[in-house]
Parts: structure tokens; C-alpha cells; sequence
């Protein structure tokens, strides 16, 4: 049987594939977009995953540390130490600092942690030069898209810290590069004002007893505790809120994410729906065109089934090609967006199935056409 | 058997136009027998067309009664929902311009029709080509229309229109676009075509040389359809 729809196509091969790779190009936009969100959400990730804690204790009421601010004081960590169950526990402390990179100034997260505590949140794999934190004092761990070498000094605060460490793919669940210091460090930098601004503040009466403040402690349990029971008990301390792990993780999607997928969902779904009508209305002018051949088949006597076949099947073929350039302009372009961008096969799989509906819908005013075409027109002129 | 390939009887047609009607025809009965080349002629605009496309199930007649071969297709209404499945069936159509499918190759637009009845393509193939050497036109089989001359489309129109081996043909002025030795071998054709495969064909024609070749003379007038052997008064019958 001779099908309609390829001899068509091959007919008017050049304005079909064009038409493809534009729409292929939005398709593809739809695609990194995609991406960027499943990457904002491995990005969310990396930090608590890479502390591993069981337990969150932040400020009374806050969804800190990474939702709101927290702060909370350091000797906590202690009581919590003692409390039956807790393997250990440990403070951390997590601000925004402004790096003077050598490339150009770089927002980075600095994470404060003790080097000789029980907790380091810098996951070994991701060291890729030099050395974990080993001295409390003016070393600095560092991601490498900041672009510090090993060994560089940099100015923070009062003191040159000097770089220790390389790590990579190390990231705030914002998205910013992180970078790791000493707890002690972190604390001068985050709580500890100028000596001019002490003694003014001194004169003003306001005593400064900020500097032991942290902004989550973090703990572990010994196996064969519940996570949830000791969350409980450890609710019953006045002024703080705790958070399980699982607690920890929906914040960040709910708080940080869920806004952001929604913008990103509402950009895709616009994206769709244009591509969509350009599919629909490609479909429709090439139909236009075929009016006089199509009347002349209805006229011979072609059943309708096979012409509006001719133009569903066009249709689709339309959406696979232009799915398919949009996959390949995706694919060779990703690494390029300064976002982390996450191609996942199942989201192109859903795409894809997306695609295919919305062309059988962009062929309806097409077919419309067709089944309204009048064979007698053919013969007129 | 019987003879009769087309029969009508008190066709009317009438189109309305807003408040206006213009009646083409009015109790118009005639017959055609199988193996006939009957001419069509009438002035422009007298519903030569429009009663090509009555017989050939695509315009649907106000009222009256029509028979193709021996099957009542309609009487005051299409008596089968399928007037496409007729016209691919039983009927081949030819037009002033070939109207070919631009987008398939000559071979391909000769066996689109038969393929869609059921042929195997072996068995349409082979005949598309056997019309097409019969047409001499057999070196052009894979070649688009547009690479066609005008005669030379018009030859594959007319194999296309014999390609599912109809019992009716419908011609509207199939030479218009033809020289006139070209008009006389492609009537020639009908005519030989019409006596070999025991077909029916109506042509429309505005080319009184064409007369002669032709068995009998159906004319409109006066919204009637009106029958003339050729031989003896031809002459009258064209003033
Ligand atoms: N769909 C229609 N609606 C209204 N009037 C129509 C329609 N189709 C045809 N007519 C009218 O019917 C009349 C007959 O038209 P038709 O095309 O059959 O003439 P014809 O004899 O084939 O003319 P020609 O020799 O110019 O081809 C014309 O006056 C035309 O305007
Ligand atoms: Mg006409």
C-alpha cells in the first residue's frame, strides 16, 4: 500500500525538517529545563547527604539551617551528647561569603565544621587535591569552580586562610559553590565583629556573647534506636526544633525547590503548548496546500480514513523529528548552562509520550480540513 | 445481462443560491449502454458538468432516479452511504487538467485507486504498466508528474482513470488541453476502449471535430437531455 504521509514528506522534505529543528530547538529548551531542575534537586542534596546526620537541631521555630536562618548555641551539642541513643553530635555552622576569587568575585557557602570532631561533612570522594581540614585555624577546603589553586592564600574577614584542599562537584542545596573552614574560624567570621564595632557596642551598653552561637548541631544515633522517638525526647528541650534526616530533605524540596519547579514546570508546560500550535498550524498550511490534491482523491474515491491517516501520520513524524533534534540540542548543550543540568532517560520518556499526544492533537484542525473538503471543488478551475 | 451501463430518469437539479434558484436540469431521462462513447455538449454553464458528477455519485441530484449497470444508486436520495466505494469501484474519472497527485510518482498515481480496492501491488503494478506501455509512457512509470508534458500527464490521467477497471467513464473535457491530432488518438483511444472493455464513456467535449468519432450526441437544452444519432445530422444537431 502506498503510504501517503512519506511520499508527501519526501515531496516537501527541505520545509519539513526545517520546520523540525525549530521546533526541535523549543523542545530542546524544554528538555534542559527539565534538566535544570532535576539538577537543582541533586544539588539540594549534595550537603545534607554528604553531613549524613540522623538528627537536625536548629533555632525554636525556624526550618533552619538551610530554609531559614537558625542559631542556636554550641554547648548544646553537649546535653545533646549524653542523651541516651546519640552516637555523637556535633555543631556546624553554614553562612554566604563573597570570595575574592581570581576569576571574579564568587558568592560561595562556607561550611564551619571541627577537624577533630566526629562529624566532617566534606565527603572524601570529592577531594580531588590536596587534604581534608586539619588544623582549627586558617585552612580552607575549596570547590574547584571558584578557581583557587592549592596553596593560595585568601583574605576572609581579618585572616589569610590558605587553600588545603580541592574538592569538586561540592555544592549549597542553592546551587553555590561550597567551601569548608574550621568551626572556630567560621564562627569569628559569622558572630565576631570589629574590634572598633565591640567597643562601640560596649559603649552602647549591648554585650557581645555571640561567638559560641552555631547554626545547627548535627547527631548520629547508635543502631537500634528510633530516630523518631529520640527526635521526640529531644523536643522536650526548650527553645530549639529538631529534624530527622527525612524531615531535613523535604524542607529543601518543599521550601527551595518547589517554588522554582513550579516556575520551571510553567515554563515547559508554555513551551509545550507553543510548540504544539506551531506543530498544529504547520500541519494546517501544508494541508491548505493539499486541498486540491485532496479533493481530487475524495473525488476518485480515497476513503477519508487513508487521507486523514496521510496527515495524522505527518503529525507524529513531525513531533518524533522535532523531539528528536530536540533531544540531540539538549544533549550537546547541557554541560554548557552555568546551572547544573540533569538529563534523566524517564524524563525524556515522558516528554516524548507528551509530544506524541500533543501532535495528535495539533492534527485535528488539519484533519477537520480534510473531512470537510469538497470533492467537487477539485474539478472547478 | 443487460446492456444498460447508465440509466436516468426525471433527474432534476436545481442549486439555490440565497433566495435565488437556478434550475440546471428538469425531469431529464436518458440511457447509455455498455460499449457506448457518448459526447456530452451543451454551452458553458448549461450543467454539463454538474450531470457528470450526478452520474459519478459526487453531486447529489435534488431528485429523480439513477441506475449504474444494474444497481439503483439513488432515488431522491443516495440509496448506499458508500458513493465513494461506487466511484472507486465502478467508475474511472478524467478531467480538462490531469489533476494527478503531485507528490506521487506517475506508477504510483496510476495503482493508489486499485490499491485502496484491494489489489494485490503485484497484480496493479503489472497493470498500471500494461496501461502505460498501452499509453506509451512506459519509460516515464517512476517519474513526477511535474516532469511530465501536458500530453503526456494527461495519457497517465486517463490510465489512472482505467487503472481499477471501471464500467463507467467519465470524461469532462478530457482533450481541452490537447492539440488536435493529439485530441482525435485520445478519442480514438476511448472509443477502442469503450468497444474492448465494454465500457460506457461520456465525454464532455466542446470540440465539434471530435463528433464523428463518437456513437450518439447527448445535448442539454432547455434543461432536458436531449439524444441524436451522429450519422446524417450531425450538422444540425451542432447548430
Ligand atoms: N455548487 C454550486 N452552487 C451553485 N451553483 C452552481 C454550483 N455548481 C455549479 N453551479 C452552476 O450550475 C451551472 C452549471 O455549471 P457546470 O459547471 O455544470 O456547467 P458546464 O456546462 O460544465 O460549463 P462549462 O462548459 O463552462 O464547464 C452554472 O451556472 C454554475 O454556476
Ligand atoms: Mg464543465
Amino acid at each position: 500500500m502506498i503510504n501517503l504521509a512519506q511520499k508527501d514528506i519526501s515531496h516537501s522534505l527541505g520545509k519539513f525538517l526545517v520546520t523540525a529543528m525549530g521546533v526541535g530547538l523549543l523542545l530542546g529548551i524544554v528538555i534542559v529545563m527539565i534538566g535544570i531542575y532535576r539538577g537543582m534537586i541533586v544539588e539540594s542534596e549534595i550537603l545534607i547527604n554528604d553531613i549524613n546526620a540522623d538528627l537536625w537541631i536548629v533555632q525554636e521555630s525556624t526550618l533552619g539551617p538551610f530554609a531559614e536562618a537558625s542559631r542556636i548555641h554550641e554547648d548544646l551539642k553537649d546535653s545533646v551528647r549524653v542523651i541516651d541513643g546519640i552516637k555523637n553530635a556535633e555543631a556546624l555552622t553554614f553562612q554566604n561569603i563573597q570570595l575574592p576569587s581570581p576569576l571574579k568575585p564568587t558568592r560561595v557557602v562556607a561550611v564551619g565544621f571541627d577537624p577533630h570532631g566526629t562529624f566532617n561533612p566534606i565527603n572524601p570522594e570529592r577531594i580531588v587535591e590536596g587534604r581534608d581540614l586539619q588544623r582549627s585555624h586558617y585552612e580552607i577546603v575549596i570547590s574547584d569552580n571558584v578557581g583557587f589553586s592549592l596553596g593560595d592564600s585568601i583574605l576572609l574577614g581579618r585572616d589569610n586562610y590558605r587553600v588545603v584542599g580541592i574538592t569538586h562537584g561540592s555544592v549549597s542545596s542553592g546551587g553555590d559553590p561550597l567551601v569548608y573552614i574550621s568551626l572556630k574560624d567560621a564562627q569569628e567570621l559569622q558572630f565576631l565583629y570589629t574590634n572598633n564595632r565591640i567597643r562601640n557596642d560596649r559603649d552602647r551598653g549591648i554585650k557581645n556573647n555571640d561567638a559560641h552561637m552555631v547554626n545547627a548541631i548535627v547527631a548520629r544515633i547508635h543502631e537500634g534506636y528510633s530516630v523518631d522517638n529520640i527526635a521526640k525526647e529531644l523536643r522536650r528541650f526548650k527553645h530549639k526544633s529538631v529534624f530527622t534526616q527525612a524531615q531535613q530533605h523535604d524542607i529543601l524540596s518543599k521550601n527551595l525547590i518547589e517554588k522554582s519547579s513550579k516556575q520551571i514546570g510553567m515554563f515547559a508546560v508554555i513551551l509545550i503548548i507553543v510548540s504544539t500550535i506551531i506543530i498544529s498550524l504547520i500541519i494546517y498550511t501544508m494541508t491548505l496546500e493539499k486541498m486540491k490534491e485532496i479533493a481530487i482523491m475524495k473525488l476518485i474515491g480515497i476513503p477519508n480514513s487513508m487521507i486523514i491517516k496521510m496527515v495524522v501520520q505527518e503529525t507524529l513524524l513531525l513531533g518524533l523529528l522535532a523531539f528528536s533534534f530536540g533531544a540531540i540540542f539538549a544533549n550537546l548543550s547541557y554541560d554548557k548552562f552555568p546551572k547544573k543540568v540533569v538529563l534523566e532517560i524517564p524524563d525524556s520518556i515522558a516528554l516524548f509520550v507528551v509530544i506524541l499526544i500533543a501532535s495528535v492533537l495539533a492534527s485535528f484542525i488539519g484533519v477537520k480540513k480534510v473531512v470537510s473538503a469538497d470533492p467537487t471543488t477539485a474539478i472547478g478551475g | 445481462m443487460s446492456k444498460q451501463s447508465i440509466r436516468v430518469d426525471n433527474l432534476v437539479k436545481r442549486f439555490t443560491k440565497g433566495e435565488e434558484v437556478v434550475s440546471i436540469v428538469e425531469n431529464a431521462s436518458f440511457k447509455i449502454d455498455k460499449g457506448e462513447l457518448v459526447a456530452l455538449i451543451a454551452p458553458s454553464g448549461a450543467g454539463k458538468t454538474t450531470l457528470l458528477m450526478m452520474i459519478g455519485c459526487v453531486e447529489k441530484p435534488t431528485s429523480g432516479v439513477i441506475y449504474l449497470g444494474d444497481e439503483k444508486v439513488y432515488d431522491d436520495k443516495w440509496l448506499t452511504k458508500q458513493t465513494r466505494k461506487i466511484r472507486r469501484e465502478k467508475i474511472g474519472f478524467i478531467f480538462q487538467a490531469h489533476y494527478l497527485i503531485p507528490f506521487l510518482t506517475v506508477l504510483e498515481n496510476i495503482i493508489l485507486v486499485p490499491q485502496t480496492n484491494g489489489v494485490s501491488p503485484e497484480e496493479s503494478e503489472r497493470f498500471a504498466m500494461e496501461l502505460l506501455e498501452y499509453f506509451d509512457i512506459a519509460d516515464k512509470a517512476h517519474s513526477m508528474p511535474s516532469e511530465l508534458s501536458g500530453g503526456q500527464n494527461q495519457r497517465v490521467a486517463i490510465a489512472r482513470a482505467l487503472a481499477n477497471r471501471p464500467q463507467i467513464i467519465l470524461a469532462d473535457e478530457p482533450t481541452a488541453a490537447l492539440d488536435s491530432q493529439r485530441s482525435v488518438s485520445v478519442v480514438q483511444m476511448l472509443k477502442k476502449i469503450a468497444l474492448e472493455q465494454d465500457v460506457a464513456i461520456v465525454m464532455v467535449t466542446h470540440d465539434e471535430a471530435m463528433l464523428p468519432l463518437c456513437d450518439r450526441i447527448l445535448k442539454i437544452e432547455d434543461k432536458k437531455i436531449i439524444s441524436s444519432k451522429i450519422e446524417g445530422n450531425t450538422q444540425e444537431t451542432l447548430v
